[in-house]
């Protein structure tokens, strides 16, 4: 390991096969697991369909921030294992209408994301699509959601909560909504001038954080800043019909979701942001071309959902066997 | 012919087993001229042949040059001393004495860089001839304090980290024949990634990669968009492989002849030039930005016709630099008609630089193109560029003495370009500009807006 700063963790994870025995670990695991039930209850009533998530294929999502997607040899060709389901859902939402995975996703995270304390190299997001839905249909539901999964864990797992020593702030929807403007000029207005059309630096976005005593939403991204399905709103090029959900006191991103390009010859011109030739994609294309009804979704990690309920210091508190980049870990 | 000479020429001939080819490349290129920096270093700057020596030889311009060209270089341009010097007294202020040549301040600030010199070593690609001797030309580049590019195709065609031929390094030790060797705070590594490499997701690796890690966090690492080169704008990547490589590559190259069904020594390796809107630029420039936070930005361009269009994209997006190579750029392989046919000599791209300016676009600009010589850097200077890059007189100086060859062949630029500005009366690269320069011919004087000389 070239990084020397990273010794400290690496000697904490080597370990991490016991800390599952641990008697905080276990309450924040029966935390976790309420958790998903809570999920599950509120979109299965809601008319949402579960279904099995793939974990490898010919393409995977690139819109993963330095992230690089992890390789298996797949009988002589390259496949990726998923580092999000986006590509898939589409379809499935076009299929059944409301649909989520609790899907593994794997990105092998830059080293600089080892001390955010908020990345995880393998971890889970529920993964969520909706056809006929706009992204502010979409930012209801992920409020929604969230509202009924932590008031859902009360009920379920009070106690360990209560043992852990953790009271989420009241809050109650609506949550309040920035766009991304805003975003940049509170950062400024504090002396954090970042770049217009970049994504939110780590630190800026858990500063962002900081200043908010509930969750929020940041809207309307700069294209460029974020991927190429992300829907580009008709009349005002260059901004996107997309959005982050922000845990507050510091906790950073939640959610990211958006509106999807559904078109064929946008999608194809978007696909060129990312470097690639869009052969590259050509069964997600072909599907585009046979055409799909527009849908919004947008994807919740686990792991960061446990560390704000739980409010751990880390979000590889908040799993088994945690990988963190860099880091050689059980 | 010297015995390096005649190395250099049984290798530039055994690129394209056609002597011919070797023949006009030493005819229409001053590969002696590179040669004798190679070996003699600043040794070399004064006119003496074996025959000649100082004391004896009666010496005055050359008033004729090698071969006449059909198009304007940089070679039609003067630079113009003046007898009053303003910033000459400003620097005997400081220096309490009479300035030298050797006073002039040379750092200069390339794409995010520190560059000891205004001079990038410019990217070359996975074509034998650069990729063979990459491991001198990094350390050379490395020891000289000067950024240095990489190419495309280098690891989707010798391996990111493992070897594809034994006999060739991978595009990890070419970085590292760099990185290994890099004098902090000096120079910095250009890394591009053709449509072809994006597919493994080159960038990605090398932005996950531990071992580089180190290099982002000190900012000497760039990721380069490359928008064609000067040889052949408008077509992508060219090379040929062998017949192991062609098969192995075939699904992301385009290949006229099927390595599977037809027998060569060589297969034609074609990569796509990438399409591009000024929104698709625009969009790429912020995702690598979101994307790859820790790394400058850098644009190449070939000889395009809409470059000040580029230029302004770039310049709002805060690009850290944007190479424009000339069509006289250097090419391991390109059509002859490309060469022949296709865009602006570097002079006309210089003169796009200098419209940019003149608009008060913020871009910092370097040139390329058949740039050899410290004359080139300073008239580039002049006009707009905030520095060059150099292909070719690196491979020929390789040829001659490896790294060595490239260090002597950058002390003996590196005194011209001294001499030339000091002459110039400036002390500061930043200094050098539009009165230091004259046309010899008048079109060219009015078009770059300088003075014709016999006027």
């Amino acid at each position: 390991m070239s990084d020397p700063g990273l010794a400290p963790l690496q000697d904490h994870l080597r370990t991490s096969y016991r800390h599952v025995r641990d008697p905080r670990m276990q309450k924040v695991l029966r935390v976790q697991a309420a958790l998903g039930s809570a999920i599950r209850e509120y979109l299965d009533g809601e008319g949402f369909t579960e279904l099995l998530p793939p974990i490898i294929g010919p393409v995977a999502d690139p819109g993963i921030r330095g992230a690089k997607q992890a390789t298996i040899n797949f009988y002589g060709r390259e496949y990726k294992v998923t580092s999000s389901a986006i590509l898939y859902k589409q379809m499935m939402a076009a299929s059944l209408g409301r649909i989520y995975f609790f899907s593994p996703n794997v990105r092998l995270e830059p080293l600089e994301t080892a001390s955010t304390g908020r990345h995880l190299v393998e971890f889970v997001q529920v993964d969520i699509e909706e056809a006929g839905a706009t992204y502010e249909d979409a930012m209801r539901r992920a409020e929604d959601l969230v509202e009924h999964a932590t008031h859902g864990v009360r009920a379920r797992a009070g106690g360990e909560l209560e043992a852990i020593g953790r009271r989420l702030n009241g809050g109650g929807t609506p949550y309040k909504r920035i766009s991304y403007e805003e975003a940049l000029r509170i950062l400024a207005d504090h002396g954090r001038e970042i770049p217009y059309a970049t994504e939110i630096p780590w630190a800026e976005e858990e500063f962002l954080s900081t200043r908010f005593q509930a969750p929020f939403f940041i809207y309307d991204y700069p294209r460029g800043s974020r991927g190429f399905y992300d829907r580009e709103h008709p009349d005002r090029p260059g901004i996107l019909r997309d959005f982050d959900l922000l845990y507050p006191e510091g906790y950073g991103e939640a959610i990211s979701g958006a509106e999807r390009e559904y078109e064929y010859a946008r999608v194809i011109a978007r696909l060129r942001e990312t470097g690639e030739n869009p052969s590259k994609y050509e069964w997600y294309l072909d599907m585009l071309r046979e055409g799909i009804p527009p849908s919004s979704g947008f994807g919740i990690g686990v792991e960061r959902l446990t560390r704000y309920v739980c409010g751990l210091k880390t979000v590889w508190e908040a799993r088994p066997y945690p990988k963190v980049a860099g880091v050689f870990s059980p | 012919m010297s015995e390096p000479l005649t190395k250099l020429f049984m290798k530039v001939a055994s690129v394209r087993s056609a002597a011919a080819a070797g023949r006009t490349f030493l005819e229409s290129y001053p590969v002696d001229e590179i040669i004798q920096k190679a070996k003699h270093g600043k040794d070399a700057l004064y006119p003496f042949s074996d025959l000649d020596e100082y004391g004896r030889a009666l010496l005055g311009a050359d008033i004729s040059v090698k071969q006449a060209t059909r198009f304007s270089t940089l070679d039609e341009l003067v630079l113009l001393p003046p007898i009053f010097t303003p910033k000459r007294l400003e620097r005997m202020t400081e220096l309490a004495r009479e300035p030298f040549f050797s006073d002039v301040d040379l750092e200069t600030a390339i794409g995010g860089f520190r560059s000891r010199l205004p001079l990038a070593m410019a990217s070359m690609g996975s074509t034998d001839v650069a990729h063979s001797q990459s491991p001198h030309l990094g350390r050379g580049a490395a020891e000289a304090g000067i950024p240095m590019g990489m190419g495309e195709n280098i690891a989707t065609v010798w391996g990111y980290a493992r070897r594809t031929k034994a006999s060739m390094p991978t595009f990890k030790q070419r970085l590292f024949a760099y990185l290994d060797h890099v004098k902090e705070p000096l120079g910095g590594v250009v890394i591009q990634q053709s449509v072809e490499d994006a597919f493994d997701e080159l960038w990605h690796k090398v932005y996950t990669d531990p071992d580089v890690e180190p290099f982002f966090r000190k900012g000497l690492v760039a990721f380069e968009v490359k928008l064609g080169q000067g040889a052949k704008p408008g077509l992508g990547g060219e090379t040929k492989v062998s017949r192991d490589a062609a098969r192995s590559l075939k699904g992301k190259y385009y290949f006229p002849d099927d390595p599977d069904t037809v027998e060569l020594d060589l297969y034609e390796r074609h990569s796509a030039p990438g399409t591009y809107t000024e929104e698709i630029l625009r969009g790429q420039l912020r995702s690598l930005r979101t994307n790859f936070p820790r790394a400058r930005i850098w644009i190449k361009a070939g000889p395009f016709r809409d470059l000040l269009a580029m230029f302004r994209v770039a310049s709002q997006e805060r690009i850290d630099a944007v190479l424009v190579d000339g069509k006289e750029g250097g090419t391991g392989m390109s059509p002859v008609i490309a060469l022949k046919d296709l865009g602006l000599p570097t002079l006309a791209c210089l003169k796009r630089i200098n419209d940019a300016r003149l608009e008060g676009l913020r871009a910092p600009f370097v040139l390329s193109g058949r740039l050899f010589d410290g004359g080139h850097v300073v008239k580039a200077l002049a006009l707009g560029a905030n520095a060059v890059a150099f292909g070719r007189p690196f491979i020929v100086a390789v040829g001659v003495g490896g790294a060595k060859g490239i260090r002597n062949y950058l002390e003996a630029t590196e005194v011209e370009i001294r001499m030339l500005i000091s002459s110039l009366g400036k002390y500061k690269v930043a200094d050098v500009s539009h009165e230091d320069v004259g046309s010899l011919d008048r079109a060219l004087a009015d078009a770059l807006n300088i003075p014709f000389v016999y006027a």
